[in-house]
């Protein structure tokens, strides 16, 4: 059934597909729309570079009225990501505005992960190697990164399974 | 040659007359930035264009919406009452005909308002507050 949420959702889609910033991209499960998997790759000339992370963002009726609720799926090693992968981001909260869309919120987070927000730490072990050892905040990072390769690794070899 | 007219249709063709931007480039925003869709198109509540869903301009910014879409949000306690393009707090000329769903947005907008006077005033109660504490130390 077409709801105004959905229908938004398939706006987003088409922007998605139509012109989407570089690199992020996302598209909703082919039975779900009000689901979506995406992928930030991390900014070149960060720690993050190359890195391939990925997100599900979940969307409800109230969209774009309410925000939806956004979380990695890869490990991540940043001062405003929880250990559950949840993101601690101003306009995922109080500072959202309906003429947000996936595209929006994607380029969003990207631009967070070289300009985290000290002040709010939602990873205190992140936040302090960020303000006084940056080069083992690097390190870590790097190692998310390494790992958000294997994690793709991972998952081709189980589709290489299903093919069996 | 004589020519005999046996019948005749007429076409008419409308277009909203949306504001131009605020800052005179004189860029006119074609969508309504809520739900995406066309200002001569509907809100995705409604059936048909036009005077059923019409649009609203913001008088403080000059953004444009369809009447419903900013409607549902400023129902949203959330909204603050604020234009989702600039945060500015968001007014409307009122036309000369009202409607109900006119006086529906105006009252939404007196609720947020209100709301931001009653927390404004709940700031200065405890600053009060704190000062008289203060005279009390001092004293």
């Amino acid at each position: 059934m077409s709801t105004p949420a959905k229908r938004r959702l398939m706006r987003d889609f088409k922007r998605m597909q139509q012109d989407a910033p570089s690199g992020v991209s996302a598209s909703p499960l082919p039975d779900n729309v009000m689901k979506w998997n995406a992928v930030i790759i991390g900014p070149s000339d960060t720690p993050f570079e190359d890195g391939t992370f990925r997100l599900i963002l979940q969307f409800d009726e109230q969209y774009p009225n309410k925000p939806p609720s956004v979380k990695f799926i890869s490990d991540m090693f940043h001062p405003n990501v929880y250990a559950s992968g949840e993101l601690c981001l101003d306009i995922l909260q109080n500072r959202w505005s309906p003429t947000y869309d996936v595209s929006s919120i994607l380029t969003s987070i990207q631009s967070l992960l070289n300009d985290p927000n000290i002040s709010s730490p939602a990873n205190v072990e992140a936040a302090n190697l960020y303000k006084d050892h940056r080069s083992q905040y690097v390190k870590r990072v790097r190692e998310t990164v390494e790992n958000s390769w294997l994690e793709d690794d991972l998952e081709d070899d189980e589709d290489d399974k299903d093919d069996e | 040659m004589k020519v005999k007219i046996l019948e005749w249709k007429s076409f008419a063709t409308w277009h909203w007359d949306l504001a131009t931007s605020a800052d005179d480039s004189g860029y006119v925003e074609e969508l309504c930035g809520i739900c995406r869709v066309s200002f001569d198109g509907t809100c995705p509540n409604c059936k048909y264009p036009g005077d059923d869903c019409p649009i609203v301009l913001g008088s403080g910014c000059t953004h444009n919406f369809h009447l419903h879409c900013i409607l549902k949000w400023l129902e949203q306690e959330s909204s603050k009452g604020l234009c989702p393009m600039c945060r500015q707090i968001f007014t409307f000329k009122e036309p000369e005909q009202t409607s109900d769903v006119l006086i529906n947005l105006k009252t939404l907008i007196d609720g947020h308002r209100v709301m931001r006077e009653r927390f404004q005033q709940g700031n200065e109660q405890e600053f009060e507050a704190f000062g008289a504490d203060q005279d009390l130390q001092m004293a």
